[in-house]
């Protein structure tokens, strides 16, 4: 006990230190918003592929969002913020080194925008938790061909996205069915109202629509309608949506190592933020089996990838 | 009672315990099962309320009414519900179904809570409904928003559940608990009573067979039965009745053998005592006659001149014959005593004529003897037979003058404390008598100091008769004496009654003398030599003498021309014949009232009764001389005065 009690105090000590001494040579700074299992697989994955690219774990500081502010002064060359509060504190630190916002839909991160009264810059981008909408349907044209009207409800939060599904819609023949939800207004009125015309509904990322306790209800509703819902997260595949399109936080810190390594060689941060161009699809076989289809979630991914022609 | 009580003790032995343990259990069943029921019971409302929160959640969210209504009519169906109500957020009711004992609904909140109302027997449980919660990764949700924080409130469900089955069940089971109870109760004490009988029976068989024996009942038996648990008992009950039973047998048989020869021996000496008074009665009878005549021959022989020398052997001889005639009277007052011949008659009467009369003819011997007697005078009058009383005191004065040397003796009266009584006294200077011969002194033939049995000390007997007389008279009889301080003997007689009349003839008045000379006295009598000592003593008094045998030779005298104005006749005469009945044929001859009396030896108690039956005065051989003179001088004069026994 107490030799192990000492070897951890030896150990803080010696972290202590190295972290001390890394400050002056530290290249990239990760900052999660907590140590979750997402956030620590995502760190990992983006540590190891920053390995093996070359980079030494030592060019590494790993912190939280509360470290952060009694880290003193960092001059990396860029940060990494893994999820919205690690991107909210990095926005109201005013770092000397770009920032990568990263593991957080796109509605968070135009909250942390607008919390912080910054814009998507070549010093403060994303990296997107979220698929492109344009993803999203050309999925539902694969998985279910005969659907032609989606059924959107827009959010608060989400609604600014109304005007590019329309447009991707159109372009791709579809029809949007939508409602929109004001900030108190009852979701089911609308919710009825959508499920009644669509073939499917398209869940969009809006914790004042989609959360933890409307989410049965939202599913229960649209199973009733036998109108399937295709959602941005495996968890609601679990709860009972037919399909889903995400990216997995490993895929995530793949990415962020790919964009970390760009940045290290000198290039620019993508100004605009991006979608990750690595994905996964999870089907719900019970849903689908209940609606009569047969879906392969590994086959619709790679159908997916091939149609767009990416890896 | 005793069964009573051995009963009800049993069964309270046997009901007790069962009854405690009946009941405990009862108790301890019916609270569990009852803690069980409404535990059962409150789970069961529970989980409804739940079932139909979550049932409803999805009405709520989707505003369904129907639906709601739907189910709160299903759940309406259980058993137990009463109502059931379901309302929004906001308290507005979306569905009812069934009457709400409620007007109002309670404040409702998001925590589960049950309302008890015992007035109406209803619970009301209030179930929140919450949106469910479905864990979704929170990279999309975000922490901050609050949305997500806690889950929305969608409404509440207000369940009415009736607790009157509860109630309806408790009570059944409470019936069933209580009949139970009583049931085995019942069965316990009939056991109890069915297999205390066993036990109760050879008890209460053994106790009254006790109590048999204890009333004296030793035949009592009780039967010994071969299951009986008081077997041993009642064995040991048996003999031991058996060995009392035989055991009082034995002591009645020897008590009837000892009573038996107690009998014998009892018969025995009345036979001998019947034996020794006859051969005393006819001893005494045969002295009689002779000594009868001796005294009258003395007496006759003392009438006639004598020189000094043969007058003192005259006297000796007449002193003897005095002493053979005292005793012969002693022997005759005791054996009328024994008779209970003697009759008391109680008078009242003047102590002093008692007194003189006592003086009178004891003044004499005590100056022979060289002593002084002094009589106390007296005025009281007692209640008491002076004929009696009369011998108690002659007897003391004797025996006083006999056993004192010099000196005096003093006969005295004096009140006695209590003021009913006289104490009459009798004083003496004499020997004295030791106080341990006080008891005996009384005795028949008791002397103290006189082994020699010397004449001249008297024969014992006057003490003995004292006693007796005193003691048939009801007097107390008292001794003080000291040996050498002289005697005093006191008899305590009841003084006469106030008032009593002063002139009653005393039977003790002294007749005013009459000369016996030319008187006719017819004697009958068949002993020669007593006839002839009669004879010449009457003569001696210049009494014209007729001289009979018998009835015939009477008869043939008055035949002859003799008118005898007394007769004196034997009782016993010859050839059967008896003083009473010649007398009274003598009497029916000349048809006129003759004085008479008779003489006999006999002391038998039914001749002196029927000497009194015929009013006849019965002088008692040997008859003294001065005593039969008195006599047949009262009975010339007074031919009425026959009927007074002097003796």
């Amino acid at each position: 006990m107490l030799v192990r009690l000492r070897f951890l105090i030896f150990s803080l000590w010696l972290g202590a230190f190295a972290g001390a001494c890394a400050h002056a040579a530290t290249t990239v700074v990760i900052v999660s918003s907590e140590r979750s299992a997402a956030y620590v697989e995502a760190a990992e994955a983006l540590i190891s592929e920053l390995e093996r690219g070359g980079l030494s774990r030592y060019d590494m500081l790993q912190l939280t969002a509360l470290e952060l502010s009694s880290a003193g002064p960092l001059t990396p060359k860029l940060f990494v913020a893994l999820g919205m509060e690690a991107a909210n504190a990095l926005a109201k630190a005013e770092p000397r080194a770009p920032v990568l916002c990263t593991l957080l839909p796109h509605s968070s991160f135009e909250r942390v925008l607008y919390g912080s009264g910054r814009k998507s810059s070549s010093q403060f981008s994303a990296l997107y938790l979220n698929q492109p909408l344009s993803r999203q349907l050309e999925l539902i044209r694969l998985a279910l061909p005969a659907a032609r009207r989606i059924g959107v409800l827009w959010g608060p939060e989400s609604q600014v996205h109304a005007t590019a599904l329309k447009a991707l819609a159109q372009a791709g023949g579809l029809e949007l069915v939508e409602a929109t939800v004001g900030r108190d207004e009852s979701l089911f009125t609308s919710l009825k109202k959508v499920l009644q015309d669509a073939d499917l509904l398209l869940a969009v990322v809006d914790p004042q629509l989609y959360n933890s306790s409307s989410i049965q209800n939202i599913l229960l509703a649209s199973f009733r309608a036998k109108v399937p819902m295709v959602a941005f997260s495996p968890a609601y595949v679990r709860a009972g949506a037919l399909l889903a399109l995400y990216v997995t936080p490993t895929q995530i810190g793949r990415q962020a190592a790919a964009i970390t390594r760009g940045v290290l060689q000198g290039k620019a941060l993508s100004a605009t933020p991006l979608y990750s161009q690595e994905y996964s699809v999870a089907v719900n076989e019970h849903v689908a089996r209940s609606l009569g289809l047969n879906l392969d979630a590994d086959a619709l991914r790679e159908r997916l990838q091939s149609r767009e022609g990416t890896p | 009672m005793k069964m009573v009580n051995i009963r009800s003790r049993m069964l309270l032995a046997a009901l007790l315990p069962v009854t405690l343990i009946a009941v405990l259990l009862t108790g301890v069943f019916l609270a569990v099962r009852f803690g069980d029921i409404d535990e059962a019971h409150s789970q069961r409302a529970r989980s409804l309320a739940r079932q139909l929160a979550m049932a409803s959640e999805y009405g709520l969210f989707s505003d369904n009414i129907t639906h709601l209504q739907t189910i709160a009519n299903g759940a309406l169906r259980e058993p137990a519900v009463r109502s059931v109500t379901i309302v929004d957020a906001q308290g507005q009711i979306l569905a009812i179904a069934g009457k709400p004992a409620y007007i109002t609904p309670p404040a409702l909140t998001r925590q589960e809570d049950e309302k008890l109302d015992p007035s109406t027997h209803t619970n009301l449980l209030l179930q929140p409904i919450v949106e469910s919660q479905v864990k979704l990764d929170d990279l999309f949700e975000g922490k901050a928003t609050d949305a997500a924080a806690q889950p929305q409130l969608l409404g509440h469900v207000l369940i009415e559940f009736s607790r009157d089955t509860l109630l309806q069940r408790e009570r059944d089971m409470l019936l069933t608990g209580v009949a139970i109870t009583f049931g085995g109760l019942l069965f316990g004490g009939f056991l109890a009573v069915y297999l205390g009988r066993g036990v109760i029976r050879p008890i209460l068989r053994v106790s009254s067979m006790i109590e048999r024996i204890g009333h004296g009942e030793l035949s009592a038996r009780g039967e010994v039965l071969p299951d009986d648990p008081l077997r041993d008992v009642q064995q040991g009950l048996n003999q031991m009745a058996e060995r009392l039973e035989s055991g009082r047998d034995e002591l009645e048989q020897r008590i009837a053998m000892a009573t038996l020869e107690l009998r014998e021996k009892k018969e025995e000496a009345e036979t001998a005592t019947l034996a020794k008074s006859r051969f005393l009665a006819a001893a005494s009878h045969d002295l009689r006659q002779p000594t009868h005549a001796l005294g009258m021959f003395v007496a006759r022989l003392a009438q006639l001149p004598h020189d000094a020398q043969t007058r003192r052997l005259i006297e000796n001889l007449e002193a003897s014959v005095r002493a053979t005639q005292d005793l012969l009277d002693g022997l005759l007052d005791i054996s009328r005593l024994d008779a209970q011949a003697v009759q008391v008659q109680l008078r009242p009467f003047a102590l002093a004529e008692l007194f003189e009369q006592l003086r009178g003819g004891l003044t004499l011997t005590a100056v022979e003897k060289g002593l002084r007697l002094r009589v106390r005078p007296t005025g009281v009058w007692l209640m008491s037979d002076p004929t009696l009383l009369h011998r108690i005191l002659l007897n003391l004065v004797v025996n006083a003058l006999r056993y004192t040397r010099e000196g005096s003796v003093l006969l005295a009266c004096r009140m006695a404390g209590d003021g009913k009584h006289a104490r009459i006294e009798v004083w003496d200077s004499g020997i004295g008598i030791a106080p341990e011969h006080h008891q005996a002194i009384f005795k028949e033939f008791y002397q103290v100091a006189n082994a020699e049995r010397d004449r001249g000390k008297g024969l014992g007997l006057g003490l003995n008769i004292v006693e007796r007389t005193a003691q048939l008279l009801g007097h107390r009889l008292q001794l003080r004496s000291r040996l050498g301080l002289g005697t005093r003997f006191s008899v305590q007689v009841p003084l006469a009654p106030l008032g009593t009349a002063l002139d009653m003839p005393s039977p003790f008045d002294v007749k005013t003398f009459h000369n016996l000379a030319g008187r006719v006295v017819l004697v009958i009598e068949d002993d020669a030599l007593a006839r002839e000592g009669l004879v010449s003593l009457l003569e001696s008094w210049d009494v014209r003498v007729g001289v009979a045998e018998g009835l015939s030779t009477a008869l043939w005298h008055l035949k002859k021309g003799l008118v005898p104005d007394v007769i004196v006749s034997d009782y016993r005469l010859r050839d059967g014949e008896n003083g009473i009945d010649v007398i009274r044929q003598l009497r029916v001859a000349t048809g006129r009232s003759i004085s008479a009396c008779l003489m006999s030896g006999d002391t038998d108690p039914n001749l002196m009764q029927a000497a009194r039956d015929a009013g006849l005065t019965l002088l008692h051989k040997p008859v003294r001389p001065a005593k039969l003179r008195s006599l047949v001088r009262r009975l010339a004069a007074d031919p009425q005065a026959d009927g007074i026994d002097l003796v």
